[in-house]
């Protein structure tokens, strides 16, 4: 019997338990029942882990349609990314203990375990299963706070990730129409431990999986759905959404594509620019939103560097992020639940009533800034390191440059405007129990982490050079007085701009981004387009609009809800446009392949 | 023949002991964690005494790099309060490009979700004579 539940652990992809926990969460009532569900399946996930088979081996594999996919592989990279992610959920099903929605509770469980799934698969396939599941998933975190907003910002955030797997099974498609080849083990260059940049870039499909990893990574000009999407979902669902998705991207991208050059500038240039909408924007969730881009971009540019150094540090910036991150905005999710808004404009003087809360905030403002002795110090200064010795130097300032701009979003202006400076008069209670031990849990890694470097060292992928490094270089004289250095006199600018009245006023409003193109540019485009008595508007209505309206009544005719089809198959008109799309994108990639 | 003792000297009045008032700690209603941690910090005094504290560490810090033995190649890290300065620059930087861009890239918040149209006070329809209600 024990060793059948071993045997069991040792060959179950460890997302599966989350998954099945998801499941029954749809039925838990009670708060017994639900935390069961919610904190006994990241506890089962993260025993099947460490009882999990041999590394570098196909643990768990099907046939599918002339193909292996391999559903469980663990190796050094997928295992420092799935843990994170457990012990994300675990401290998102802590949080989330105060409320009943099995709506939030069941997609959570079922988003982390597709995360978790998604990095301990082998192959390309597989990856796109876990890959849609947590698209789908994720979708309902934004929906479930049931506002007119959140309806729609979940809209084009569906449009997003289903252009993210449509992407991403084009790639796969050509790939494994043209070479057959589509498990990491196999492409990656033999004896490759872990399997990294498995992908070279001018092979078939590859630009087109990548354009898939950029979506979720957030790449400059495809960011703006995180920052529409995640601070408009509720307390608990803003946690959740902070923790899998982007990381999931990074390890993709670190398991496909490191060494990419272009990866190195364009996580540079992720580091810098949300800066800049950070220090105007008002909602403090939309801050730490734009924060969340400038952190994935450290660690898109150390996948860029893709020296083992880099990877270490793409790695251990993943799993600190996902925590530090996550106590963020469970702190802003306090707020919200207790004051109704996390506004800047409308908040200040919280510490009075919230201190713990208060204290957290600090705790995870003092990990992003790399503070030493905290968790993002440890993470950040391995990129750090691997920006400086590759020579980049243009790279290197504007990384550093990120590095004093994230003190000033996340490190100072989200606790200062959130719980002290002008008093707003809010008096409102401490967050319940249940939140404030799921800050403690992040704060307590925080600190942890900070302190006691070594346990992270010894998961990275690369265990020789952390250890060495955090023996030479992590805590030298010069490296940490240069970090206070960095950080000091930032603190000092930011003393002084106070003092002289030279720091812009919180104000209510919205900070126009690139998503301008497409809630208000295109619409306002097509509409001048179409406006009557215009030449445009006349050849499109003859032409173009005869012709859709033409084949899309006929395609209603026979699968609306009622017509044969449909009594037949419970199947609706946008369904069958799904599979009919799809099927257009497999026909045209069999069809360039032959 | 007896003494008449010296009348006795009236002693000063003593005033009644005033009882003395608590040391109130922060404020009516504020968590006990609070007042231990940050009500210290609500004192005027305190925004001059941070200043003071974090220019202090600066100049320690600035010191420490000057006498810091390097090794290596020399390179602009290297120079003595290069991080300390660009940390400085880069902050203020950040700080200073809010107003520009505030007053070029911020709308009113419904700019892309306005609010929904008010609807019109509904007028009850009269009611007939000789109705129920009448």
């Amino acid at each position: 019997m024990i060793d059948d539940i071993v045997g069991l652990l040792a060959f179950a992809n460890p997302g599966f338990f989350l998954i099945v926990a998801g499941l029954f969460s749809v039925i838990a009532r009670g708060t017994l029942a639900r935390a069961a569900c919610l904190l006994g399946g990241p506890v089962l996930a993260l025993i099947a882990l460490v009882y999990g088979g041999e590394w570098a081996s196909d643990l768990s594999a099907m046939n599918f349609a002339g193909l292996k996919l391999i559903l469980y592989r663990v190796d050094s990279l997928s295992l420092v990314f799935g843990l994170a992610f457990i012990i994300a959920s675990l401290i998102c099903g802590v949080y989330s203990l105060h409320r009943e929605d099995w709506l939030q509770d069941s997609t959570a469980l079922i988003y982390a375990g597709a995360a978790v799934g998604a990095v301990f698969v082998g192959d390309l396939i597989s990856l796109f299963i876990f890959w849609e599941l947590t698209a789908v998933a994720s979708l309902f975190q934004v929906l479930a706070r049931r506002t007119p907003e959140a309806s729609q910002a979940a809209m084009r955030y569906l449009a997003f990730q289903i252009a993210s797997g449509v992407l991403l099974l084009a790639g796969v498609a050509m790939r494994a129409g043209q070479t057959g080849i589509i498990a990491f083990a196999d492409m990656a260059i033999p004896g490759a431990s872990p399997p990294v940049g498995v992908i070279d870039i001018s092979s078939p499909g590859a630009v087109v999986i990548l354009a898939a990893f950029a979506i979720k990574a957030g790449f400059p000009l495809l960011h703006n759905w995180i920052q529409d999407a995640y601070p408009k979902a509720s307390e608990t669902g803003t946690v959740v959404l902070s923790a899998f998705t982007t990381k999931l991207a990074v390890y993709a991208l670190a398991r496909c594509f490191a060494g990419l050059d272009a990866l190195i500038w364009i996580g540079a240039i992720m580091t810098v620019f949300p800066i800049f909408f950070a220090v105007i924007e008002n909602d403090l969730r939309k801050v730490l939103s734009y924060s969340l881009t400038n952190q994935v971009g450290f660690m898109v540019a150390a996948v860029g560097f893709g020296t083992e150094l880099a990877i270490n540090g793409a790695a251990a910036h993943a799993f600190v992020h996902v925590i530090y991150k996550s106590l963020l905005f469970m702190t802003m999710g306090a707020v919200l639940l207790r004051t109704g808004t996390t506004k800047a404009s409308e908040l200040g003087g919280l510490h009075r009533t919230m201190p713990w809360t208060a204290l957290f905030c600090i705790i995870g403002a003092a990990s992003i800034s790399a503070v030493p002795l905290f968790s993002g110090f440890v993470a950040k200064s391995m990129t750090m390191s691997a920006a400086h010795s590759s020579g980049e130097w243009i790279v290197w300032i504007l990384l550093l440059f990120a590095s004093a701009g994230v003190l000033e979003h996340s490190g100072l202006k989200v606790p200062y405007f959130a719980f002290f400076g002008h008093d707003s008069g809010k008096r409102p209670e401490e967050a319940p129990f249940n939140m404030l031990f799921a800050m403690g849990m992040a704060a307590a890694l925080c600190v942890g982490i900070g302190l006691f470097p070594g346990w992270l060292y010894q998961l990275l992928p690369y265990r020789d050079l952390a250890e060495e490094y955090l023996a030479q270089d992590l805590f030298s004289t010069s490296h940490v007085i240069e970090q206070f250095e960095l950080l000091t006199f930032a603190v000092l600018a930011f003393l002084l701009l106070r003092r002289w009245r030279m720091y812009p006023e919180e104000r209510p409003g919205v900070i126009l981004d690139v998503e301008w193109l497409w809630r208000k540019g295109g619409p306002a485009a097509l509409a001048w387009l179409g406006r009557p008595g215009g030449f445009a508007a006349a050849a499109w209505e003859t032409t173009v609009t005869s012709l859709g309206k033409g084949v899309f009544a006929g395609v209603f005719q026979v699968f609306a809800p009622g017509a044969w089809v449909s009594r037949k198959f419970p199947l609706t008109a946008a369904a069958v446009w799904t599979v009919l799309l799809l099927g257009l994108v497999a026909a045209l990639v069999m069809f360039s392949s032959l | 023949m007896t003494d008449t003792p010296p009348p006795e000297e009236e002693s000063p009045a003593v005033e009644p002991r005033q009882p003395v008032e608590p040391i109130q700690l922060g404020e009516p209603g504020e968590h006990p964690l609070s007042v231990l941690l940050f009500s210290w910090m609500r004192s005027e005094q305190f925004g001059r005494f941070l200043l003071g504290c974090v220019a202090a560490a600066c100049a320690a810090l600035f010191v420490g790099d000057v006498l810091l033995a390097r090794h290596g190649p020399p390179s602009i890290e290297s120079l003595p309060g290069f991080m300390g300065a660009f940390g400085f620059a880069a902050f203020a930087l950040v700080i200073l490009s809010g107003f520009p861009l505030g007053r070029l890239l911020r709308r009113p918040e419904t700019y892309y979700d306005p609010p929904p149209p008010e609807t019109p006070p509904t007028i009850a329809p009269k009611r007939r004579k000789g109705g129920r209600d009448d």
